[in-house]
């Protein structure tokens, strides 16, 4: 079986979300660097070959390519996660995985667009999209209030899984489109214990206190 | 800065979410500040600006008992004063490059921030013991229009609006059958306040806090100019 191989970009938060997983699960990878900004690569009759979205991130293993964020982190937690906890498969801890993972390729997205424009200045409507992130964040605050009072410290879990993981680049970046953390002390608290877990990295606009 | 519009003593955070050792910034009628606990879990409220250039040292971090910018690493002790600047590790740093500061105190489970350095601690609220804390709300609208819902709104179990008590100007206190709940009331801007929710013990934080979620959509929805 060859490398895995992961084609990304490094300011693009998906392509992130990926490189997180993977250091935090320790697996062996390759980098290609696609070129998405200014040379919109991954639209390239190449990598189009390999992935018909043109989006970023996608992994390729051997022939088999996988494309969309909650996808690879789901196909890496399944199988490169032993403890089976990152995607757990069974009972309500899967139910509230899926459901989170769902929400980050849901409402979330409205943040990643706000990043998007604010940052690479794409076009978007920015005041639209940072209010739409704004709810977004107040629905995982609001959740995470009630967890923290339930004794709960993770979104879907006692312990943390891929919906955390998919979770956290949004509310980190959220500087990057005007968006502070003050309004939201459930998921300060909440990033800052997902900081401390082994094979945390950041990534530019995450600062690294060192 | 001047806050002389402004009760000797603002609500910035509940005191159970702002750990040893962070950051946070925090708004009080516009003005930002920072608000950060030392490696002893001691409390300081500073205004949201480095000396150097204007940075938002809300933004920085920690070491030890010193705040730390993140954009060039200049570091300020406990006082507000420059100790450390890594592009000039072997200066003296001169006096006058220090922080604005506030007053900061801790008052039944509730980070206060003073006017002025010197805000006098017997103006706060007195001391309630037995409370456990529920939640901070951050809402858009006015300090008014929330003290109306407040009043208006039925804690949960009970059916009845509650009864309402004025502690100081900015913190009320909510009682209906066994649950007794505190709001001090946090003015950030123009129809921008937070209210930051204690409870007596043995009160059902869980519902409280629902309550809560509930009350800011009417706070933000209902129309401003019904009475
Ligand atoms: S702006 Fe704070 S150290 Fe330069």
């Amino acid at each position: 079986m060859s490398a895995l191989t992961l084609y990304n970009y490094e300011l693009d938060e998906n392509s992130y979300r990926v490189r997180l997983l993977l250091s935090m699960l320790g697996i062996e990878h390759e980098i290609y660097s696609v070129n998405m900004l200014p040379g919109r690569e991954e639209k390239s009759p190449a990598l189009l070959a390999l992935n018909p979205c043109g989006t970023l991130p996608f992994i390729k293993q051997d022939d088999a390519v996988i494309f969309g964020a909650e996808a690879i982190l789901a196909h890496l937690a399944r199988n490169h996660d032993a403890a089976g906890k990152w995607l757990p498969i069974d009972g309500p801890d899967f139910s509230a995985t899926m459901m989170w993972l769902g929400f980050c390729a849901g409402p979330l997205q409205a943040a990643i667009k706000a990043r998007e424009v604010a940052v690479f200045a794409v076009g978007g409507h920015l005041e639209r999209l940072k209010a739409d992130a704004r709810a977004a964040f107040r629905i995982m605050d609001d959740h995470m209030t009630l967890r923290q009072i339930e004794g709960h410290e993770w979104f879907a879990a006692d312990y943390p899984t891929i919906a955390d993981l998919a979770l956290i680049p949004s509310f980190a970046l959220s500087r990057d489109f005007n968006i502070d953390h003050e309004e939201f002390p459930a998921l300060r608290l909440w990033l800052r214990r997902f900081r401390r877990l082994p094979g945390f990295i950041t990534m530019p606009g995450i600062p690294d206190y060192h | 800065m001047t806050m002389t519009s402004q009760p000797t003593w603002s609500p910035v955070a509940l005191s159970n979410v702002i750990d040893p050792s962070t950051s946070t910034g925090a708004l009080v009628d516009g003005a930002e500040l920072v608000v950060w606990r030392d490696s002893s879990g001691k409390a300081h409220v500073w205004e949201d600006r480095c000396p150097h250039r204007g940075m938002r040292m809300s933004f920085g971090f920690v070491r030890g008992d010193h705040l730390a910018c993140l954009y060039h690493g200049w570091q300020y002790d406990t006082a507000g004063q420059c100790r450390h600047i890594p592009a000039h590790p072997q200066l003296e740093v001169p006096q006058t490059i220090r922080m604005q500061t506030f007053a900061a105190a801790e008052r039944n489970g509730i980070i206060w921030a003073g006017a002025t350095a010197d805000a006098d601690p017997t103006l706060l609220p007195a001391e309630i013991a037995g409370l456990v804390p529920v939640r901070s709300l951050y809402a858009d609208c006015t300090a008014a229009k929330a003290l109306k819902g407040l009043a208006a709104t039925p804690l949960p179990i009970s059916a009845d609006a509650p009864t309402v008590e004025a502690i100081t100007e900015n913190y009320i206190s909510l009682t209906a059958g066994p649950i007794r709940l505190l709001v001090a009331i946090q003015a950030l801007g123009k129809e921008k306040i937070a209210l930051h929710l204690m409870a007596n013990e043995g009160a059902p934080v869980a519902a409280l806090a629902r309550y809560a979620q509930a009350l800011r959509l009417t706070l933000e929805t209902a129309p401003a100019e019904a009475a």
